[in-house]
């Protein structure tokens, strides 16, 4: 199997996850419609560089704008790792919005509550 | 009789319900003016014959803020943790929110804001149809020294620069809210930059945002304890940041 088709097949599914999450989060109105757009539009580029990256690569090494190896084993887990991460990031960044928003109303209320309990 | 939009609960309230005003005070640390702060307000309320109520936030003080604010005749709020400025605010506003009250004004502790300045406003509001009524101290900067001038004037310009909003005193305390904008109006933020997220905030959902004139009362108290102009650093940090979340998620 070719390392290129390795790359894509690795990363593929994280890509789908986070544009399904986004459109998801979208739909059940958690972010707005321009936080969709910029999610997709950035996952989409991941995309696409990865199903472009041995002609790029190709076209670079042609044009003499690069004199890097061609990709190898090592290189596939580490994009995939980036990625990953990348993914992981945009996630744990999201829940943490959410429940710092929660943690914050829940301190109002309880404040409230407690003094209209003390008078 | 108005509709009144609260918690997703609807129910009839009448406009004499409507007819108290709620003045929130987000306070930490303030036991040394708090008092007069809030019996001149309601002194002032008493000659101007108008009912409001004075809601004190304080925001986990060590000191007896609490205390001295219930003994000038305030309702307290006692924050468990310290949570700044905005989300000291966030409270004594949800609280409004939460009663009928016709509209809420904000203040600050440290006395720089003039009970007649928060009259004035109060009938401003009576009289117009706005939703979100900045004091600001720039318009007239009579008492402000050069280096806050500086100060707030850059703030304004940050906000202008990030959210599209002008305005003249996007920092200060003074604020009043129509119960439309009490009811719809939430912030993320809980530092001082929460004033400029809540322009924006109000943009966001067409409110009708004004101003007019106040003047701000500088005493050794108040410069010790207000903002310095490197504060304004972190201000400017965390509302780059908000607004890069707001584009990235």
């Amino acid at each position: 199997m070719s390392r290129y088709l390795l790359l894509l097949l690795l990363n593929l599914p994280f890509i789908i996850a986070a544009i399904v999450g986004a459109v998801t989060q979208y739909k059940l109105k958690t972010i707005s419609k321009r936080r969709l757009i910029v999610q997709v539009v950035i996952w989409a580029i991941i995309l696409v560089g990865l199903v472009l990256a041995e002609p790029i690569y190709q076209f670079l090494f042609s044009n003499n704008l690069t004199e890097t190896e061609p990709l190898s084993l090592f290189d596939v887990i580490q994009i995939t790792a980036i990625v990953i991460l990348f993914f992981t990031v945009m996630r744990t960044h999201s829940k943490v919005e959410v429940l710092e928003e929660r943690l914050r109303r829940l301190h109002e209320k309880l404040s409230i509550e407690l003094s209209s309990r003390s008078k | 009789m108005a509709i009144k939009k609260s918690k997703r609960i609807y129910r009839l309230v009448s406009t004499q319900e409507l007819a108290k005003i709620c003045v929130v005070i987000p306070a930490y640390n303030e036991g040394a003016v708090i008092h007069d702060v809030v019996a001149s307000l309601l002194n002032q309320a008493k000659k101007s014959r108008l009912e409001l109520d004075v809601v004190v936030v304080n925001d986990g003080s060590k000191d007896d803020t609490s205390n001295k604010a219930a003994e000038a005749g305030a309702i307290v709020i006692n924050h468990i943790l310290n949570s700044g400025a905005g989300g000291a605010t966030s409270t004594g506003l949800a609280y409004a929110a939460s009663n009928p009250y016709l509209f809420a004004v904000t203040m600050d502790a440290d006395g720089q804001h003039l009970p007649e300045d928060v009259i004035k406003g109060i009938e401003l509001m009576q009289s117009g149809n706005t939703d979100l009524l900045i004091g600001s101290r720039l318009i007239d900067a009579k008492g402000m020294s050069k280096t806050k001038q500086l100060g707030n004037k850059g703030l304004s310009m940050i906000t202008y620069m990030l959210f599209g909003i002008k305005s003249t005193d996007s920092q200060s305390g003074l604020r009043l809210f129509s119960r439309k904008a009490l009811d719809r109006l939430r912030w993320k933020t809980t530092g001082y930059e929460f004033c400029s997220e809540m322009l924006w905030r109000a943009h966001q959902l067409k409110l009708v945002v004004n101003e007019y004139p106040i003047q701000a009362v500088y005493t050794e108290y108040s410069k010790a304890k207000g903002q310095n102009n490197w504060n304004a650093i972190n201000i400017i940090k965390s509302l780059l940041k908000r607004r890069l979340i707001e584009i990235l998620g």
